[in-house]
């Protein structure tokens, strides 16, 4: 017998592996047409009882359990059934329960045994479905009931899945320890059955639910906030385009004044720096020199130098070509020298049309004068001409220089 | 330790700045100064502050929102409150229907609350391509509020992001984006909204939902 449910069994696995591919595509699209490329293969699964059809018009589709099984295996979150049905559970234990005590009682070990390990198969998938179905009410929270659209949908997705928490603990609540324990009596296969085991596991879940039960009342929250939100700006431009000539009341005429109105007026105006103003010079400044300047574009291209070989070599000749503006001062001087004359140093960029700035003139002037060696300066008498500053005593603005011979 | 309250005092002296400047408070626009008066040792510091000033700290939407308030108030707070007032009600009509656009253009469930982004680019490419929405806009810029005189969806657009975010309501982060997030000052807005509802017993929220289920007959 049992060796026929495996052979069947084997069969029955190795034609959904071989029609794999329709058979997801029925998972996906719901049902299945039969046309000539699928009608042998769709023959085969509907006779094996993977696909059937529910009406006589109807489309094919696939057996809830082979659905099931699709949908737990792939945690697809479109799943949202949830077997709260918790009291057939309870039911089909104490039976087994009973009949295996029964069995024992008569020494009836192999029945006894049987019935031992069907009890444990159910006590372990009524857990596991428990934690299935916490783990689906999870999955459809974390998402937030992303596979459906609208606010409202989420609100009545959200209010379904809070009817299944209400029922799930309903249910658990049915679970009476002090009635197990009395069933079970001594045994000991049977106390850590019923006792341990579901105790463990209904504690677990109990809470998990009812945190379950507290994110849901949250996002129902929040969605309703939502919904509230766009009903209330929908809900006035109608009122407004009903009433154009409406006013809100004047709210805030009131003696107890709402707080939400209450608003003062902006003390402080934004702020900005005055450049121009002498007294914050020194702030000015000191935030200035604090500014640091990075700049890292002109620093791509130098790269350090490695094993670079170095040649030692004589040293070549260079020379360093002299200012222009030197060698014009050095003209400047000669004129002087040629004419015997005193010569302002600005007439004489004017004259000669130099192009330099006046001021970086006279500054090479006056450097070319201090830089000659001492028996040569001897020979020239330099004369700035300026005023002094009508402010501060002790500064002499220099406006132009005269050199002559002396 | 003395560093430590050298920087709480450093914090809330730029809250308090923030506050007397008229700005709203809130997550997106000033998480530090949010979190200071979520504490209630600095917020009893800075309120501390203010009330020598004749100033409180006021709050809405749930606490998440605060502004700065008069303590007491007499005839000349009167009088600026009453101007205020005048002003949020002259933008409703406009800001309420610029939010309707961009939740019904962008196709979304919920309008723009705090901390939302808005990219502009996307927006206006939707705008742009359905008449309805280009002319709800160019009604919306035209208002006094924003002051639009441009018949130009890019002109328009633009100058309504700028108003609104010299109005407090957008924030952008980075000024080199096209990137707006909605302020806490919205969330503000629906509790005025909200408020005016209730106290004249306009029950708009029943209205709208009476017209969407016409609609969905």
């Amino acid at each position: 017998m049992s060796s026929n449910l495996h052979q069947a069994g084997v069969k029955l696995l190795k034609q959904l592996g071989r029609h794999a591919e329709l058979v997801m595509d029925v998972y996906l699209s719901g049902s299945v047409s039969i046309d000539e490329s699928n009608a042998s293969a769709v023959d085969k699964l509907q006779k094996s009882d993977i696909l059937w059809r529910p009406e006589p018009e109807a489309e094919l589709r696939l057996k809830r359990s082979v659905r099931a099984l699709l949908e737990e295996a792939l945690s697809d979150e479109r799943n949202r059934q949830i077997d709260s049905n918790v009291g057939s559970s309870l039911a089909t234990i104490k039976t087994l329960a009973d009949h295996y005590k029964e069995a024992r009682h008569n020494v009836d070990f192999s029945a006894s045994e049987a019935y031992l390990a069907d009890l444990n198969e159910h006590v372990y998938s009524f857990a596991d479905g428990l934690r299935y179905s916490i783990r689906v009410l999870w999955s459809r929270i974390n998402n937030e009931f992303g596979y459906v659209g609208s606010i409202n949908a989420k609100i009545r997705e959200n209010e379904l899945a809070q009817s299944q928490v209400t029922e799930l603990l309903n249910g658990l609540e049915m679970f009476q320890f002090s009635e197990l324990a009395e069933i079970a009596g001594d045994t000991r296969e049977l106390r850590k059955l019923l006792v341990t085991t579901l105790q463990e596991t209904l504690s677990d879940c109990t809470q998990e639910l009812s945190v379950v039960q507290a994110r849901l009342l949250e996002l129902l929250g929040r969605f309703r906030q939502i919904r509230g939100r766009t009903r209330l700006l929908k809900g006035w431009l109608l009122y407004t385009d009903l009433h154009p000539d409406y006013r809100p009341a004047d709210h805030v005429s009131h003696k107890q004044l709402p707080a939400l109105f209450n608003i003062a007026e902006p003390l402080l105006a934004p702020a900005a720096v005055d450049v121009n103003n002498h007294s914050l010079e020194p702030e000015l400044l000191e935030i200035v020199s604090s500014i640091k300047r990075i700049d890292r574009l002109n620093d791509l291209g130098t790269q350090r130098e490695q094993d670079v070989s170095v040649s030692l070599s004589q040293t070549e000749d260079f020379d360093i070509p002299d200012n222009p503006l030197k060698l014009a001062v050095d003209g400047y001087f000669c004129a002087v020298i040629d004419s015997g004359k005193s010569q302002s140093a600005l007439e004489y960029l004017d004259e000669q049309q130099l192009p330099w700035d006046r001021e970086s003139w006279l500054y090479q002037v006056i450097c070319g004068y201090e830089g000659l060696p001492e028996e040569h300066r001897r020979y020239f008498e330099l004369e700035p001409i300026g005023e002094s500053d009508p402010v501060y005593t002790g500064n002499f603005i220099i406006k132009d220089v005269e050199l002559w011979l002396a | 330790m003395s560093q430590a309250t050298e920087t709480t005092i450093v914090g809330t002296s730029a809250l308090i700045e923030r506050l007397l400047k008229g700005q709203f408070i809130c997550r997106t626009t000033d998480e530090d100064g949010w979190r200071a008066l979520k504490s209630p040792s600095t917020r009893e510091h800075v309120e501390q502050y203010l009330n020598q000033i004749n100033r409180t700290i006021g709050s809405a939407g749930e606490g998440e929102v605060f502004f700065c308030g008069y303590q007491q108030i007499g005839d000349g707070e009167r009088k600026v409150i009453s101007s205020q007032f005048k002003d949020i009600c002259n933008a409703l009509i406009p800001l309420v229907e610029w939010l309707v656009l961009v939740q019904e253009s962008s196709g979304q469930d919920a309008p723009l609350s705090e901390g939302v982004a808005v990219r502009l680019t996307e927006l206006q490419t939707r705008i742009e391509d359905t008449p309805a929405f280009r002319e709800q806009l160019a009604k919306i810029s035209h208002y006094r509020l924003f002051g639009s005189t441009s018949t130009n969806v890019d002109a328009q657009i633009k100058l309504v992001f700028k108003r609104l975010v010299d109005l407090g309501y957008l924030t952008r982060p980075n000024s080199e984006k096209q990137i707006y997030i909605a302020t806490g000052k919205l969330d503000y807005l629906y509790e005025v909204i909200r408020f005016i509802d209730e106290t004249e017993g306009l029950s708009l929220e029943a209205q709208a939902e009476t017209a969407t289920q016409r609609d969905l007959v």
